[in-house]
């Protein structure tokens, strides 16, 4: 397969995808999206394989690598920063009536502040788009340094 | 690390793509060798060095207290 087949195919993949995922918000059902999702990648990776003229070398590879282990150095510590909040979500022990709303009828019940379902949609993307920011300019920036887009003297 | 890649390119008559297609890399990995802004690994400097026939001491050459850049 030709390299410019399977961006087209990746394209359409993607495509594909996206209409899922819209199809999905609209019957309120995430697994739909979820294995189509899953299934999308695998049948990327697997086209991949079939590309012929898609040459890559070690230097490639390396930039490729350093990369990802850079951006998992960084998005760990965020991702964990952030995971800690939600496990400290968890554990803590709610109480009756809260000390720091004196002002409110004591018959009231509170429900325990847990982190709504909205927020936390929100920060997985949010941290969704860090990744892959990260992974992009990382990727741009080793790319730049180990000679990606040096002028050619010939 | 320096290297003598351009100078057996000349002496073959031999462009970037061409070596890079007989060694199986991109064009882009040989033009970074030649700057020095990559340093391949023994197995393709002894790639580059079998192509042309010679010793690999006489492509590359190390060079002691230089800062190689290398990825890793």
């Amino acid at each position: 397969m030709k390299k410019n087949t399977f961006y087209l195919l990746g394209g359409c993949i993607a495509l594909v995808l996206l209409t899922l995922f819209w199809y999905s918000v609209e019957i309120n059902s995430p697994l739909l999206i979820e294995i189509a999702f899953v299934l999308g990648i695998i049948l990327v990776y697997i086209l991949r394989r079939r590309v012929t003229d898609l040459i890559e070398d070690e230097r490639s590879r390396k930039i490729t690598e350093k990369a990802a282990l850079r951006t998992f150095q960084v998005f760990w510590v965020i991702f964990c920063a952030f995971s800690i909040g939600a496990v400290m979500q968890i554990l803590r022990v709610p109480t009756f009536p809260r000390q720091r709303e004196p002002m409110r009828p004591p018959t009231e019940i509170f429900p325990p502040e847990i982190m709504p379902p909205k927020i936390m949609g929100y920060v997985q993307l949010w941290l969704l788009c860090l990744m892959i920011f990260l992974y992009v300019g990382f990727r741009f920036y080793y790319a730049r340094k180990y000679g990606d887009w040096e002028i050619d003297e010939e | 690390m320096k290297n003598k890649i351009k100078v057996f390119r000349a002496m073959h008559d031999m462009t970037q793509e061409d070596l890079a297609q007989a060694i199986g890399v991109t064009r882009q990995t040989i033009l970074a060798i030649e700057k020095g802004k990559y340093v391949p690994s023994l197995d393709l400097a002894f790639k580059i060095a079998r192509y042309f026939n010679v010793n690999i001491e006489e492509v590359f050459t190390y060079e002691p207290g230089v800062q190689a850049v290398h990825i890793d």
